[in-house]
């Protein structure tokens, strides 16, 4: 076996940026169409694992159809059913055609249009009848037995495939736009489509919401300034800690809540350009051990409380909940309903994003890559590598900040527990599987880990143990499937790395750099050596 | 008053000296050319020069500012930028923004002006495209504006990396080896284009190992050998020197030249 | 000297000499402080740790701080071995093994396991370690080697599995494996031995007082931590310098094309590395398990971190620095735990690593500088 390193396989640019533009933008056009697929079967399947209750929930579509025949809605499930296959079908000839390259893909894509807005109008139909009817309408099941959850998932998905193959051409053109609409419609409808599952929109609030922010936080300093941030835990817990010191009962200081979410955001930011300094002139590993460092050091002087009264190891708990009016008395809706907490944190991601939008392609956001291609080139051109580098932890910290500002209030309480070491990789894991640099990418990133980590693990038991009664074997029900956590996590990054380093969205340059580039040396070592 | 005035430099890489000593000056308008055989420590006095490395004695003065101790990019602020040695493009930016980089040093905006798109951010942003854009006019490069830096041709690197080096509209530009691997032709074309330069008003030094290129541009040339300098003159001037001669040739031939 | 060659041709503009200038306040600072940065690591390290000694003997009494000696030692100990397998994997492939950290609990519960499946073939270990000296010596020869071959087998598959692959990818990559990796390994451990303490064994296998040096008494277990840190450190080094393989180890490392070119098989050294590395550590889990007859999932995220600090003070790539540093970071975690409460351990070690880090990133004993050359 020769012992030479084997030689790269060229993995190239395309031509021009318009070129790799468009090839990104197919990329969201994958996103939506495997989206919708997932989200057709999951809808298909959802009554197998959840639970049966008098709300309805737990009857599936196969109930339906295997009971005795009666009326226009079993005629519905009928066809629904066979849309659903033909879709998927021919999203495998798709993804066959792309990967061999022998046929063409996207043949009749009208036609699938077609089909995924006859499915979508089967579901309301199906909808429209369970909700307005009072008598039986399909055999022997009572009214609203299908899953209201699983009817809305199946609709989307539905309308998700219809969207991306009836708008192809726009879809590709306008990916970003694209991915935005739809996020945006999903996100506005969600705690609709879920208010029977108010669970779901908890998870949705307070992981989703919160590591989609982080991810987006940590998008700028590991994906946009190239700066391997470990520790970025640290961040969120100043955020949280200052915000929840200015309103709990624990200090008795009771401001607004949407005041101190800019002061814990510019709290976060400052830490970032403090704990970033020591780093400026390390290179790549020794700056993420410098930075998982302060990741483990800050924990532990709030648990000590070292700057001032932390609450210790029970952090501060009672932290105020938000006031819709702050100044004209307070209106309380955010209470334990987590709609409001939801929305809010909706538009708190869209107004980032905007902002990351903005900044990637300006002054700053040329000057972050020209940093991470060759810092020495960048500092020849003009770029003060320092401040350029404090930005991008201070602006990524402050994203963090706002996250840590709404996480106190929803969970009431903060506690060193809270920030350890897990929630940087989690925060990491989301940045890396989605593409680093890509804010769609990190956006799904973050919904893809948050779902598996924090809904699928938790709830895995007793789903298996729905499943394993449903099948006759109890013994899935058993198994403490969120023991397991961690393996998940490590194949999770480990698998990453080796299969698709660059994530599921790459930008296509970072892609190309990700897998062959060489590392950028840090200007002071240069200068050092001299 | 010369532009930059190189005052007695010494660079020392431990118990290494690599520039011993050396001086001269450029005036404005010059085509100054910095020759010598391999080793002859002529990037190391470039990366002195531009603040890469710290001078370990001696001074460099532009406009009669002392550059000691300064970084490199206030040193670009200045009015000095520089292209290097093996071709230091930003790879994976396409070539209109590698010159937008450079244009870094003319634009004002702030990092909120970044963040939220305002007005004065968006104006800029586009007067700075057709800047650069025309930046890329002046070299010929046009064409290539959205084409990946990593995949252009060898020669056109060479000149996206002048670009770049243009756009943050220096008063001197340091040129390190910009005839390195070009076809005589393309040689040719830098030539004119350095010329172009020197009279639209730039004042350019740098380091050549192509007699044909040097001789036919600089307006004068400095030697170093071995870390010194040992000559400093006209092209003709140079050319004849004994010194010189022994530096590039040898003993032998030098001795043939004084003799002759 | 030639002579007789016109002057015109060294031409130089007459000008008055000007006098020196200085550079501007900020550089000067800068230029003196990377400087100096590096000779003042290491006084300042000098004075802290007699500062931190002088502390302890006023406050706690004689007896206190000598046995706080012998407890950093003996932590150190442990650092130290596992310092090692960093140290080595970092110098010869640039890389921080993240899961390093991991294979010594990994190695510990290993033994452990060893000893009971033993047990379980009708070979009683424990009976046999606590029945007179030579059964120790006995139980001992059985179980290191055992635990440390089936470890670093464990380090080389770890390698070849995640690792090999990246060899030449940007930074991030392996280092993210490897993260990865040490998140398997702890939740493997985490499903296997349980969230909370993991109990070894039920009778320690070394017990008593070995001597007593005036007030502080050296108990065996403690001295056989130390013992047998240091006897694997001196293996190691003698190892390294003076075999065939530990030649093509310091050559790999020094620098990968040159080795290959002199027909050195690379990836049969880097196996070996990996093989060294975690066998140490192993060790370390053994001594551990044998010492505090306790284990935990997450030991080695803490002890990982640590033990990177030690081969950084101590100089990466450097396996005595490695040592060194292993048993400088124990007594400084002793303490400084003791000067200011245990919760603070973890803490002055980051910042300790943070200080090395900035002032002087070679460490104390290191050659190769934590950047690429």
């Amino acid at each position: 076996m020769p012992d030479i390193a084997e030689p790269q396989v060229a993995v190239d640019l395309p031509e021009t940026a318009t070129q790799t533009r468009r090839v990104e933008s197919a990329a969201v056009f994958w996103l939506l169409v495997a989206g919708g697929a997932l989200l057709l079967l999951m809808g298909w399947l959802l009554p197998w694992f959840v639970e049966q209750t008098a709300s309805g929930i737990g009857h599936s579509p196969m109930d339906v159809i295997v009971s005795s025949p009666t009326g226009v809605g079993w005629l519905a499930v009928w066809v629904m059913g066979v849309c659903m296959l033909a879709l998927i079908a021919g999203l495998g000839y798709d993804v066959y055609a792309v990967m061999s390259r022998r046929v063409e893909p996207f043949r009749f894509a009208r036609i699938r249009a077609g089909l995924a807005v006859l499915g979508a109008a089967c579901v309301l139909l199906i909808l429209i009848l369970v909700s307005s009817r009072t008598e039986l309408i399909f055999g022997n099941l009572t009214p609203n037995a299908l899953v209201d959850n699983a009817v809305w998932i199946m609709l989307t998905g539905f309308l998700l495939i219809a969207f991306a193959y009836g708008a192809r051409s726009w879809v590709v053109s306008h990916g970003g736009l694209a991915f935005a609409a739809v996020a945006f419609a999903i996100g506005g409808l969600f705690p609709l489509m879920f208010h029977q599952a108010p669970g779901f929109v908890v998870w949705g609030a307070q992981s989703a919401g919160i590591y989609i922010l982080l991810a987006l936080g940590l998008n700028v300093v590991v994906g946009f300034a190239g700066l391997l941030d470990l520790g970025y835990a640290a961040f969120f817990a100043i955020g949280a800690y200052t915000t929840a010191s200015m309103a709990s009962a624990t200090h008795g200081l009771h401001w607004p809540f949407w005041i101190i979410i800019f002061i814990g955001a510019a709290a976060a930011g400052l830490f970032g350009a403090i704990l970033g300094f020591p780093t400026l002139r390390l290179r790549g590993d020794y700056l993420a051990i410098v930075t998982l460092g302060f990741g483990e050091i800050v924990p532990d002087m709030a648990q000590n409380n070292l700057f001032g009264d932390t609450g210790g190891p029970n952090g501060i708990s009672g932290v105020d909940t938000p006031s819709l009016l702050p100044g004209l008395g307070r209106v309380d809706i955010f209470g334990s309903d987590p709609r409001p907490y939801f929305y809010a944190i909706l538009v708190v991601i869209v107004l980032v994003v905007l902002l990351m939008r903005n900044v990637e392609r300006s002054r700053l956001g040329r000057a972050w890559v020209a940093i991470r291609e060759d810092e020495v080139a960048a500092s020849a051109t003009g770029i003060n590598t320092v401040t350029t580098k404090l930005l991008a932890f201070a602006i990524g910290a402050a994203v963090s900040g706002f996250a840590g500002a709404f996480f106190g209030a929803m969970l009431s309480s903060v506690t060193p527990d809270n920030f350890q070491f897990a929630v940087s990789v989690t925060a990491l894991t989301t940045v890396v599987l989605g593409g680093i640099g890509n804010i769609t990418g990190v956006i799904v990133g973050a919904i893809l880990v948050s779902f598996v980590i924090f809904w699928v693990l938790p709830e895995l038991q007793g789903w298996m143990g729905t499943v394993g009664s449903n099948v006759g074997v109890t013994q899935l029900g058993t198994i403490q499937y969120s023991d397991y956590k961690f393996i998940v996590y490590g194949l999770i990054l480990i698998g990453i790395m080796l299969l698709r380093p660059s994530g599921l969205l790459p930008s296509r340059a970072r892609k190309v750099e990700l897998e062959t580039g060489a590392e950028s040396e840090p200007l002071a070592a240069v200068q050092e050596r001299a | 008053m010369a532009l930059l005035e190189v005052d007695r430099i010494v660079k020392r890489f431990g118990g290494l000296v690599a520039v011993n000593d050396v001086s001269f000056e450029v005036d404005t308008g010059e085509i100054v050319s910095m020759i010598g055989p391999n080793g002859a420590g002529k990037t190391t006095a470039f990366n002195c020069i531009t603040g890469l490395y710290p001078l370990s004695d001696g001074d460099v003065r532009f406009k009669d500012v002392s550059l000691l101790g300064m970084q490199p990019h206030r040193i670009t602020r200045l009015g000095i930028t520089r292209t290097f040695q093996n071709i230091r493009l930003f790879s994976y930016m396409t070539a209109v923004d590698n010159v937008m980089v450079g244009e870094h040093v003319r634009m004002h905006s702030k990092v909120w002006d970044d963040l939220l798109h305002t007005r004065k951010a968006r104006n800029e942003e586009r007067v700075v495209e057709q800047r650069a854009l025309a930046t890329l006019r002046r070299l010929g490069l046009e064409r290539y504006a959205d084409v990946y830096a990593r995949n252009l041709p060898y020669g056109l690197q060479r000149r996206l990396e002048i670009a770049r080096a243009l756009a943050s509209g220096p008063t001197l530009l340091l040129l390190d080896e910009p005839a390195a691997g070009l076809n005589p032709h393309e040689k040719v074309e830098l030539m004119g284009v350095i010329s172009k330069l020197r009279d639209d008003g730039l004042t350019i030094f740098l380091i050549e190992h192509d007699m044909r290129v040097v001789m036919g541009i600089s307006d004068r040339i400095v030697v170093l050998d071995y870390g010194e300098k040992i000559a400093e003159g006209t092209p003709k001037e140079v050319r004849e020197n004994p010194r010189v001669i022994d530096a590039y040739l040898g003993t032998a031939a030098g001795q043939a030249a004084r003799g002759a | 000297m030639p002579n007789g060659e016109a002057p015109a041709a060294v031409a130089t503009r007459a000008q008055p000499m000007r006098p020196k200038p200085t550079p501007p306040l900020l550089s000067r600072m800068r230029l003196r402080f990377a400087a100096i940065s590096g000779q003042a690591f290491i006084y300042f390290l000098i004075a802290g740790f007699v500062g931190m000694v002088v502390a302890e003997f006023v406050s706690k009494g004689g007896t206190q701080t000598g046995e706080e000696i012998l407890n950093g030692l003996q932590i150190g100990g442990i650092y130290a071995l596992i310092a090692v397998g960093y140290t080595m994997v970092y110098g010869i492939i640039e890389l921080i093994n993240f899961a390093h950290g991991d294979v010594f609990t990994f190695g510990g519960m290993l033994s452990v396991w060893i000893g009971a499946g033993l047990g379980a073939l009708g070979l009683d270990m424990t009976k046999l370690a606590t029945s007179n000296f030579g059964g120790l010596l006995a139980a001992l020869a059985i179980i290191f080697p055992l635990t440390m071959l089936c470890t670093g087998t464990l380090g080389v598959v770890i390698e070849r599995v995640a690792y090999r692959r990246l060899r030449n990818a940007p930074r991030l990559a392996p280092l993210i494996t490897a993260i990865g990796m040490a998140f398997l390994l702890e939740g493997i451990m985490f499903v296997a031995a349980g969230s909370g303490n993991y109990e070894a064994r039920k009778d320690d296998w070394i017990g008593g007082n070995a001597f007593t040096i005036g007030s502080v008494s050296v108990s065996w277990p403690k001295l056989f931590v130390i013992l047998v840190a240091a006897v694997m450190m001196v293996v190691l080094q003698m190892f390294v310098r003076y075999t065939r393989m530990g030649k093509a180890m310091r050559a790999t490392a020094q620098d990968r094309d040159a080795a290959l070119l002199s027909g050195i098989n690379i990836n049969r050294t880097i196996s070996v590395t990996f093989f060294i590395g975690s066998a140490l550590a192993a060790a370390g889990g053994t001594v551990y398990a044998i010492y505090y007859n306790l284990l935990q999932w997450n030991l080695g995220f803490k002890f990982g971190i640590i033990a990177f600090t030690a081969a950084v003070l101590g100089g990466i790539g450097n396996i005595l620095g490695a040592g060194l540093g292993g048993f400088l970071i124990g007594l400084i975690y002793v303490f400084g735990s003791d000067l200011l409460g245990g919760q603070w351990g973890n803490s002055i070690i980051f910042a300790m690593l943070i200080l090395v880090l900035t002032l002087r990133p070679s460490g104390l004993l290191g050659m190769r500088v934590p950047d690429r050359a």
